[in-house]
């Protein structure tokens, strides 16, 4: 008997074992066609380190300067020192030269300025001692920036096979003495202009999920408007006036709607409005103020603080405006949620120790992680691919904008000391 | 017993070899591109970027006449929008004037201290401005007179980051406005 049932069990393990072989084994076909490089799902244990050559040609050093700190600021790179490598930039690759200095991809540039910039670049995988890909990027002189960051697009697309981010763009707020303006610059802060809008005090523009439009709230001349600035139009335009504090909020996936808070009617309270048919949809009814609405990426979630409960604190519902359900609980002050584009995050501001800080929560509200610890940390919004988040910070004084990776690390200012800048919108492309 | 030791060798070497041969494929063909396919180039692209937006606001001119600094500004408690009683005297002589001069109209604007976050902070100053409204409507100002808006934080009476600073922000603001509202 007792022999019978120890068989029985020893059957009994081997099935479970050949099961999960068979379950790993399936698992792996899905990536068996592509050599994993960065697996950028998994937590980064280790960095690849990678080699970006001076190119040979004009400006040089200029472009590979650029794809350094794009490719090092996301923490999936370790880019080596320059002073350590062999071969000169204009001296075909070759695998020991590199291989003897740890790297396992270098990047490898010629540039010539006839008027245009014309520049050819190679990405190699020094382990298999080959090309992965060869690419000849032009542009004029003045774009050289872009041409680098697109570049570098294209080496983090070979190698971890997501979108890059190096040619997106932050939109932020700068208050002067006595009126405040829209300012564009690129994520890292360079390349800066004003675009000519400006109010009495102007808040935190929103942008389209096509890049193309930017929502904004102005008080000029004593009233709260909403505004639409068209960037294919280049035109200004007043989308919404009304009595009472009228602030914008994101707009749906569908650039025609957006949502918005209003105090037009007593306290504050979230609105949908339609541009086209001027339909204005009150959501809340709340006797609180009920403010900040943000939309998720699919637009069917509606996340938005109210001090309904007494405290303000970070709530979600429909876009209709139910299953209305509080998801912040530990701490008297959450504010300002913006929701990752990736859906499974959001990012909010926290008051920790009588200052703001930002943290970064499950949709509903779980596993909430603090990031900043250092001043007061307000208005977070991710990049594209949910791993940045910008936001502003007076912790070197002023306000000023950041940007950090979305799990804390890296944090810097982008915009320079000396001038008070707020409300950053990371853009969707 | 036999059978099935053979047969999970056999399920073991598969699996196996499903894995070793992951490590060698390459990132995009199965196969080693030939030197003469990798002197084909793409296309060159050429990078370019939309001429920027540039619009300049034309702020229209305001048709009232403002009179700013009649009355002195009321003040707020922390996080509170209740009327305090050093409040009241101000409200007296703000009520006083509006009866008396029929022709004017009070714009109440709502303030807040810089601590929390710019959005909910505009609603605490409408709460404030409309507090403001309310018990100078009890004191017999009709509401038609009485424009209100709220500033948050925004625009401060003074800018030190201290408790005294502070409480001066916590404010209503009286404006008076002559002229058609």
């Amino acid at each position: 008997m007792k022999k019978r049932s120890a068989l029985q069990g020893t059957k009994c393990r081997v099935v479970v074992f050949l099961f999960s072989l068979l379950s790993v084994h399936f698992s792996s076909f899905s990536d068996l066609d592509a050599k994993v490089y960065i697996d950028i799902n998994s937590p980064a244990f280790r960095k690849l380190p990678i080699a970006v050559s001076d190119f040979s040609g004009t400006f040089g050093r200029d472009i590979p300067e650029v794809i350094i700190d794009d490719l090092d600021f996301t923490g999936l790179f370790l880019c080596l020192d320059r002073s350590a490598f062999i071969e000169a930039p204009s001296n075909p690759f070759q695998q020991r030269n590199w291989s003897a200095i740890g790297a396992e991809a270098v990047v490898k540039g010629m540039v010539r300025n006839d008027r245009n910039l014309v520049v050819v670049v190679s990405l190699y995988d020094v382990i298999e001692g080959r090309e992965l890909f060869r690419k000849e990027y032009q542009s004029e002189p003045s774009l050289l920036r872009p041409l680098a960051h697109t570049i570098a697009n294209d080496i983090y697309m070979q190698l971890t096979g997501q979108k890059g981010i190096f040619r997106t763009r932050i939109a932020y707020v700068v208050r002067k003495s006595g009126s405040d303006e829209l300012m564009m610059g690129d994520w890292d802060g360079m390349r800066t202009y004003r675009m000519g809008v400006k109010g009495r005090v102007m808040l935190g523009p929103r942008w389209a999920k096509d890049g193309s439009k930017l929502l904004y709230s102005s008080e000029r001349n004593r009233q709260w408007g909403i505004y639409l600035l068209d960037f294919g139009k280049m035109s200004e335009r007043n989308v919404f006036i009304s009595k009472g504090t009228n602030i914008a909020g994101d707009l749906f996936p569908n650039p025609d709607e957006f949502v918005m808070s209003s105090s037009k009617e007593g306290n504050q309270n979230i609105y949908t409005f339609k541009i086209s048919s001027s339909q204005l949809k009150r959501l809340t009814a709340s006797r609180g103020i009920d403010v900040t609405p943000s939309i998720s990426p699919d637009g069917s979630l509606i996340a938005f603080v109210s001090d309904r409960d007494g405290s303000p604190q970070i709530f979600t519902m429909s876009r209709e405006g139910f299953d209305t359900k509080r998801i912040t609980f530990s701490g008297s002050y959450n504010t300002s949620p913006a929701w990752s584009p990736k859906g499974d995050r959001i990012a909010f501001s926290g008051r920790v120790g009588g200052k703001n800080q930002i943290f970064t929560m499950n949709p509903d509200g779980s596993l909430m992680t603090q990031l900043t610890d250092k001043g007061n940390n307000e208005d977070p919004s991710f990049s594209p691919d949910g791993r940045c988040i910008t936001f502003s910070s007076d912790r070197d004084g002023e306000k000023a904008v950041y940007i950090m990776r979305a799990n804390g690390e890296a944090q810097k200012r982008i915009t320079p000391k000396g001038i008070k800048a707020f409300a950053p919108r990371w853009s969707p492309n | 017993m036999k059978n099935l030791f053979v047969a999970v060798t056999v399920m073991l070497a598969l699996s196996l070899s499903g894995c070793a041969k992951k490590q060698v494929a390459g990132p995009t063909e199965m196969q080693q591109p030939t030197a003469a396919e990798q002197q084909v180039k793409k296309a060159p692209e050429k990078i370019t970027e939309e001429k920027v937006a540039k619009v300049e606001t034309k702020e229209l001119p305001s048709k009232v006449e403002e009179i700013s600094g009649m009355f002195e500004d009321i003040l707020f408690d922390f996080d509170r929008y209740d009327i305090r009683e050093d409040a009241k005297p101000v409200l007296k002589k703000v009520s006083d004037h509006l009866i008396k001069n029929t022709a004017q109209g009070i714009l109440i604007e709502g303030h807040c201290d810089e601590r929390g976050t710019s959005e909910y902070n505009l609603g605490l100053g409408d709460r404030r401005a409309k507090a403001t409204r309310d018990y100078l409507v009890s004191l017999g100002v009709p509401s038609s007179r009485i424009e209100m808006i709220s500033y948050g934080k925004e625009k401060p009476f003074c800018n030190e980051h201290t408790e005294e600073c502070w409480a001066k922000n916590r404010r209503s603001h009286f404006v008076i406005m002559k002229g058609k509202m």
